[in-house]
C-alpha cells in the first residue's frame, strides 16, 4: 500500500495524476451536466433577447404584409380601429388613391396637392390614425415627421363604404334581378347619352378596368326596394378576370337610375321591333 | 517488529485512501448536479452582442454588455507574463491547481478561520468568471476547482489564458484587457508598454482599491510589485524593469464619472426594460436612437452647476444636508421629443432622477392651469377684474382657509393677466373656489399631467406634487398652442441586422383650440416682460418667451418653467431633505433667483445664433389695451394699463351706463367713475357691469 501510495504521490506531483484523472472523468460526463451558471445564464438570456426580437419582428412583418395587402380606401379606413395606427407607404397610398373607382379620392387630398407634396421628394409614408371623430392622415418622411396632415370625419368612412364597393361574384350574387341585368353593349349607348358629369356619377373611367385587363360583360341595376323611400339606387357593373369575376357597385340617385333603365328598355323594345319579335310585357293594355 | 509496523502502516494508508476516495467520490456525486456544463468552445463566451445606445445628433452615450474579445497574438506578451508572474507564477506547469499555493493559502485560512486568501490559479479564476458567484465559502471553491481541472483537460494553456485575458475585471468598467488599454491608455492591448502591461496586470487582484484613476500611488506601488515578480519570474531583467519605471505610464484623463448624459440613459433604460424585458435591452444587440442632443445637455449640465455652485456659497446649509440639487427638462414642443435631462447634480453623487421620480410642489408654477380653467369653464378673460383681499374661505369639516400673499399685500381690483404677472395667491384660490378644484384637475391631465392631485381649494397654490419632466410637457403644450405631443425618449430601435424593431410617430393632439390658449400664453408672456418672471429679461433673455415661476412654503422649492416657440424647459432647485433655501442675509431663495437664472442660461445657450421666434396669433384674437383695475380698454384717466391678448367675441368696451353725463343719485352723488369689467359671481355685490363673452 505504501509502495501503491508513494507511485500515486510521485504521479500526482510529477503528472497532476488526480487533477488529470478528475478532469477526464468531468469531460466525459460533461454534457450530461446541466448548463448552469453566469456563462450560461448570459447564454440564456441572450436567446430571450432574440426570441423577443423575432417575435416584434414577426409581429412587425405581418403589419406590412397586412397594409401590402390592402385593396382599396374602405379596406384601409374600415381597417383603422381607435389606438391601433396603421402606416402605409407612399407607393401603397398612390396605388389605392388612383385605383379608386371613381373621383372620391380627390376629396381625401387633391392630385395637385399630392404633386406638391411629392416634389419635395421626401414624402415616404402616410400614418393614419383613428382619434375619436377623426382620421388623421399623416403623410412623414423616412424620419416620421409630418410634412402633411390632415382630418377626415369619421363620417367619409361611411360615405366610403357607402361610395364605390368591389365585391367578388356576379350581379346576380349582388342581389341584382335577373330581369335587370343588360350587357355592356346595351348599356353603353345610354352611357354615351349622359351628360359628362352624369357620365363620371355612374361609371368610372374605362382606365380602371383596361388597366387592370377586368373584361366588362354585364350592368344591372339593383331593384327599389318595396316601401322604402330610399334616394340611391345600385348600378352594378360585372367584369372577368383570369381568376374571378367581380361587380362593382355604385349608388346612383333613383331618378337617374329609373331614367337609365327606361332607356336601356327603350332601346331593348326599338330593337326587339325592329326585328317584328316584340314580346308582352305580362300586362293587360 | 518492522513488519508487523509495516503491516499496520499499510492499513493505516489503505484505511486512508479508501476514506479519501470514498469521501472525494461521495463529495462528486453531491455535487454532481450543480456543476455546470462546459461549452465546446471558449470563445462562445464572448458572443453575446452589445446594444448601443444614441443620441439625436449621432453620439454614442453608452453601450451596454461590451466586450472586445481579443486573441492572444493580439495582446503585448509584457501584459500575458506579468499577469501569470503576479497572478499564477506557475500556470503552465500545473493542472489547474497550484499545490503549493494552495497549500499556503490553506494554511493560511485555517489560521485565520475564514476565508482570508485564494490562492487560485488563473485556471481556477476563469472557471469562478465564467460560472460561479463571487461568494466564499467551500463549497463554491471545491466546484470551481472540479471545474478548473475540466478546463485544463478540455483546453490547452493558450485558450484558457486567453479567454481570461478577455474575462477579467480590470475596474472603471472595462472587462477584458482590450477594453482595459483603451480606457486606461487610449490604446489597442498589443501595444502596451512595458510599465502599462504591469499596472494592467496588477489590477484584477483589487480593481477598485488599486485603480489609478482613483488610487494613483496605490497602483503604482502595486505596478512596482507586478515588475519585481516579473524580474523574479526571469521574464525581464532588473534593468529592463528600472528602465519601464522611469518612462512615462501616458495614463488617460479619467472619463467623467459624472457623465452629463447618464440621467437620461437610465429614464431610457427603464422605460425599454419596463415595455420589453431585461434581457431585450442588455442581450438583444440592440442600436437604440434617443431624443437627447448631447449639446443641450452638457449646456444645461453647465447652466446648473454654474449657478449652483454661486447659490452653495450665498446659502445657509444645515448639518448633514447633502448638496442643493436640480432638476431640468427640455422638450421641443412640435414633436414632444426630450432633448435634455438633467436628473440631478452629479450622477456619481446620486441616481435618484429628480427630472422623472422626485414630484416636488409645483407651488405658483401650476396657476396657469388654474387661469386657463377658469377662462374655459366661466368665460373669464386676461381682461376680467377680481379683487386682491384678503379671503376667507369656510371648508365644510376644515377650519377656513386663508390664502396669504407672497408680499403680505392686497393689490384691490386686478385683471387676471395682472394677477397671474404678478402670481397673487388670493385671486388664484377665488378661481378655483369658483370653478372647483374638480373641474382644475380634469383641465390638467388635458395637458398631460398624470400625477395625483388633491381635491382641494389649495391645489390653486399648486400644492400637489409635480415633476420637472410632467411641467416642462404641459408647458409646451401652452407654447404649441393646444397641441399636446406626448413626451418621449426614443426615436428608434434597430436591431444589429439593421431591422427597425420600433419606431415613434409623432401624434400631435389638438387638446385645445388655439384662440382659447392664446390668451393664457400671453399673459405668460407678460410674467416675463413685467411680472415674477422679469429676471429673464434683466439677464438679457431676447427671444419671444413666456414662463412662470413657483416657490412653495418656507422656500423649500424654487421652480422656474418656461418655453419659447420652439422649446420648453422646466427647472427645479431645492434640497433632498426639504430644507429651506436661505440665503445668508435671510432672504429666502425664489423661482426667479435659484431656478430662473439656470433657464436662462441653458436657454440663451442653445438659441445662440437662431433668430427670435414669435408665437403665431390665431385668428379670432385682438390686442388691447385696458385698465389694470377695470379692465375696460384704456381711457386717457386710466392710472395703470396693460395689453392684453382676449378672444374676439370679449367685449371690451365701457357700459353704456358710463355715459358723458352721468346722472346725480337720490343723494345727489354722481356714481363712481369707473365700471369694472368683472364676473357676474364675483364677491362685490350688484355689479352690473358687462361680462366678456364666454
Amino acid at each position: 500500500m505504501l509502495v501503491v501510495l508513494s507511485a500515486f504521490l510521485f504521479l500526482e506531483f510529477y503528472a497532476n495524476l488526480f487533477e488529470q484523472s478528475v478532469g477526464y472523468y468531468l469531460k466525459w460526463q460533461n454534457h450530461q451536466r446541466p448548463q448552469l451558471g453566469r456563462m450560461w445564464e448570459r447564454d440564456r438570456q441572450s436567446l430571450v433577447a432574440q426570441a423577443k426580437i423575432k417575435s416584434i419582428r414577426s409581429s412587425l412583418d405581418l403589419q406590412r404584409e397586412t397594409a401590402l395587402g390592402i385593396t382599396s380606401f374602405k379596406h384601409l379606413f374600415e381597417g383603422l380601429s381607435p389606438g391601433f395606427p396603421l402606416i402605409i407607404s407612399r407607393e401603397k397610398f398612390i396605388q389605392l388613391y388612383f385605383d379608386f373607382p371613381g373621383q372620391w379620392s380627390e376629396r381625401i387630398i387633391s392630385s395637385y396637392d399630392l404633386i406638391d407634396l411629392d416634389s419635395g421628394k421626401n414624402w415616404d409614408r402616410v400614418f393614419l390614425k383613428r382619434f375619436g371623430p377623426w382620421i388623421t392622415l399623416q403623410f412623414i418622411d423616412r424620419q416620421n415627421i409630418p410634412l402633411h396632415e390632415l382630418f377626415l370625419s369619421i363620417d367619409t368612412l361611411f360615405e366610403v363604404q357607402a361610395t364605390r364597393t368591389v365585391k367578388r361574384g356576379t350581379l346576380e350574387d349582388a342581389d341584382i334581378p335577373k330581369n335587370r341585368i343588360f350587357s355592356i353593349s346595351e348599356f353603353l349607348p345610354v352611357l354615351k347619352s349622359l351628360d359628362a358629369i352624369t357620365q363620371k356619377a355612374v361609371f368610372p373611367e374605362a382606365r380602371w378596368f383596361l388597366g387592370k385587363d377586368y373584361h366588362v360583360t354585364r350592368v344591372g341595376i339593383s331593384a327599389l326596394p318595396n316601401g322604402e323611400s330610399a334616394q340611391h339606387m345600385l348600378l352594378g357593373i360585372e367584369y372577368n378576370t383570369d381568376y374571378y369575376t367581380g361587380t362593382l357597385l355604385i349608388p346612383v340617385a333613383v331618378e337617374l337610375a329609373n331614367n337609365m333603365m327606361s332607356q336601356i328598355e327603350k332601346t331593348d323594345l326599338s330593337d326587339l321591333s325592329a326585328e317584328g319579335t316584340l314580346f308582352s310585357s305580362g300586362e293587360s293594355p | 517488529m518492522i513488519g508487523r509496523f509495516l503491516h499496520s502502516l499499510n492499513l493505516l494508508l489503505g484505511t486512508l485512501i479508501l476514506v479519501v476516495f470514498i469521501f472525494v467520490v461521495g463529495l462528486y456525486f453531491w455535487l454532481n448536479q450543480d456543476l455546470p456544463q462546459l461549452p465546446n468552445n471558449l470563445q462562445q463566451i464572448n458572443l453575446s452582442l452589445p446594444t448601443e445606445i444614441y443620441s439625436s445628433d449621432g453620439e454614442r452615450i453608452k453601450i451596454l454588455g461590451e466586450r472586445r474579445p481579443v486573441v492572444l497574438g493580439d495582446i503585448s506578451p509584457y501584459f500575458t507574463k506579468a499577469i501569470i508572474s503576479v497572478e499564477d507564477s506557475r500556470f503552465y506547469g500545473h493542472s489547474g491547481i497550484d499545490h503549493r499555493g494552495l497549500i499556503r493559502a490553506l494554511l493560511t485560512n485555517l489560521r485565520n478561520k475564514r476565508i482570508s486568501q485564494g490562492g487560485s490559479t488563473i485556471t481556477q479564476q476563469l472557471s469562478k468568471n465564467l460560472f460561479f458567484s463571487f461568494e466564499r465559502n467551500w463549497l463554491r471553491k471545491i466546484k470551481e476547482l472540479l471545474i478548473a481541472f475540466q478546463l485544463e483537460v478540455t483546453f490547452n494553456k493558450s485558450q484558457i489564458l486567453e479567454a481570461y485575458c478577455n474575462q477579467i475585471y480590470f475596474g472603471s468598467g472595462a472587462y477584458g484587457v482590450e477594453e482595459a488599454a483603451q480606457i486606461y491608455f487610449k490604446k489597442r492591448a498589443k501595444d502596451l508598454t512595458l510599465l502599462q502591461a504591469a499596472l494592467l496586470a496588477g489590477l484584477p487582484n483589487s480593481p477598485n482599491n488599486t485603480n489609478p484613476f482613483l488610487h494613483y500611488e496605490k497602483a503604482m506601488q502595486r505596478t512596482k510589485y507586478v515588475l519585481n515578480r516579473m524580474v523574479s519570474e526571469n521574464f525581464i531583467s532588473i534593468e529592463e524593469s528600472e528602465s519601464a519605471l522611469q518612462s512615462n505610464i501616458d495614463l488617460v484623463n479619467p472619463q467623467v464619472a459624472s457623465d452629463p448624459n447618464l440621467y437620461f440613459v437610465a429614464q431610457v433604460l427603464n422605460q425599454l426594460e419596463r415595455n420589453y424585458g431585461k434581457e431585450f435591452v442588455h442581450f438583444g444587440g440592440l442600436k437604440i436612437l434617443t431624443t437627447l442632443d448631447t449639446r443641450y445637455q452638457k449646456l444645461a449640465l453647465r447652466a446648473a452647476r454654474n449657478h449652483l455652485e454661486a447659490l452653495e456659497n450665498r446659502i445657509v446649509k444645515e448639518r448633514g444636508t447633502g448638496p442643493l440639487q436640480v432638476a431640468l427638462v427640455a422638450i421641443e414642443n412640435k414633436s414632444g421629443a426630450v432633448r435634455a435631462m438633467l436628473g440631478g447634480r452629479d450622477y456619481s453623487y446620486s441616481q435618484f432622477n429628480r427630472a422623472v421620480s422626485n414630484n416636488r410642489l409645483p407651488g405658483s408654477s401650476f396657476k396657469p392651469f388654474v387661469y386657463f380653467t377658469a377662462m374655459e369653464e366661466l368665460g373669464y378673460s386676461p381682461a376680467t377684474v377680481l379683487m386682491d383681499e384678503p379671503l376667507t374661505i369656510d371648508i365644510p369639516g376644515s377650519a377656513p382657509w386663508s390664502p396669504m400673499n407672497f408680499n403680505k399685500e392686497f393689490a384691490g381690483n386686478t385683471v387676471l393677466k395682472k394677477a397671474l404677472m404678478k402670481s397673487i395667491n388670493v385671486i388664484s384660490a377665488k378661481l378655483v373656489n369658483e370653478v372647483g378644484p374638480e373641474k382644475v384637475i380634469r383641465m390638467v391631465r388635458k395637458f398631460g399631467i398624470k400625477s395625483p392631485m388633491g381635491k382641494n381649494l389649495s391645489l390653486a397654490l399648486g400644492t400637489s406634487g409635480l415633476s420637472a419632466y410632467e411641467l416642462a410637457s404641459a408647458y409646451s403644450v401652452i407654447a404649441n398652442l393646444g397641441v399636446y405631443n406626448e413626451p418621449y425618449l426614443i426615436q428608434h430601435i434597430d436591431d444589429f441586422q439593421g431591422n427597425r424593431l420600433y419606431e415613434h410617430y409623432y401624434q400631435g393632439v389638438q387638446q385645445f383650440l388655439p384662440e382659447s390658449l392664446y390668451p393664457l400664453l400671453n399673459m405668460m408672456q407678460g410674467v416675463i416682460k413685467g411680472g415674477t418672471g422679469q429676471v429673464v429679461r434683466r439677464m438679457g433673455f431676447r427671444h419671444p418667451a413666456g414662463g412662470k415661476t413657483g416657490t412653495t412654503n418656507n422656500f423649500k422649492d424654487a421652480w422656474f418653467n418656461g418655453f419659447t416657440k420652439d422649446i420648453s424647459a422646466s427647472v427645479w432647485v431645492g434640497f433632498d431633505n426639504y430644507q429651506s433655501m436661505m440665503s445668508k442675509s435671510g432672504k429666502g431663495l425664489t423661482g426667479a433667483s435659484a431656478a430662473a437664472p439656470i433657464w436662462v442660461h441653458f436657454m440663451q445657450k442653445v438659441l445662440e445664433g437662431k433668430s427670435p421666434v414669435n408665437f403665431p396669433v390665431p385668428e379670432k384674437i385682438k390686442f388691447a389695451s385696458v385698465d389694470v383695475q377695470t379692465g375696460y380698454l384704456a381711457q386717457e384717466f386710466s392710472p395703470e394699463t396693460i395689453r392684453v391678448a382676449v378672444k374676439e367675441d370679449v367685449n371690451l368696451s365701457l357700459p353704456p351706463v358710463l355715459s358723458n353725463d352721468p346722472e346725480k343719485d337720490e343723494a345727489g352723488f354722481l356714481p363712481d367713475p369707473v365700471a369694472i369689467n368683472k364676473p357676474q359671481n364675483s364677491i362685490i355685490p350688484n355689479n352690473k357691469n358687462v361680462v366678456p363673452d364666454p
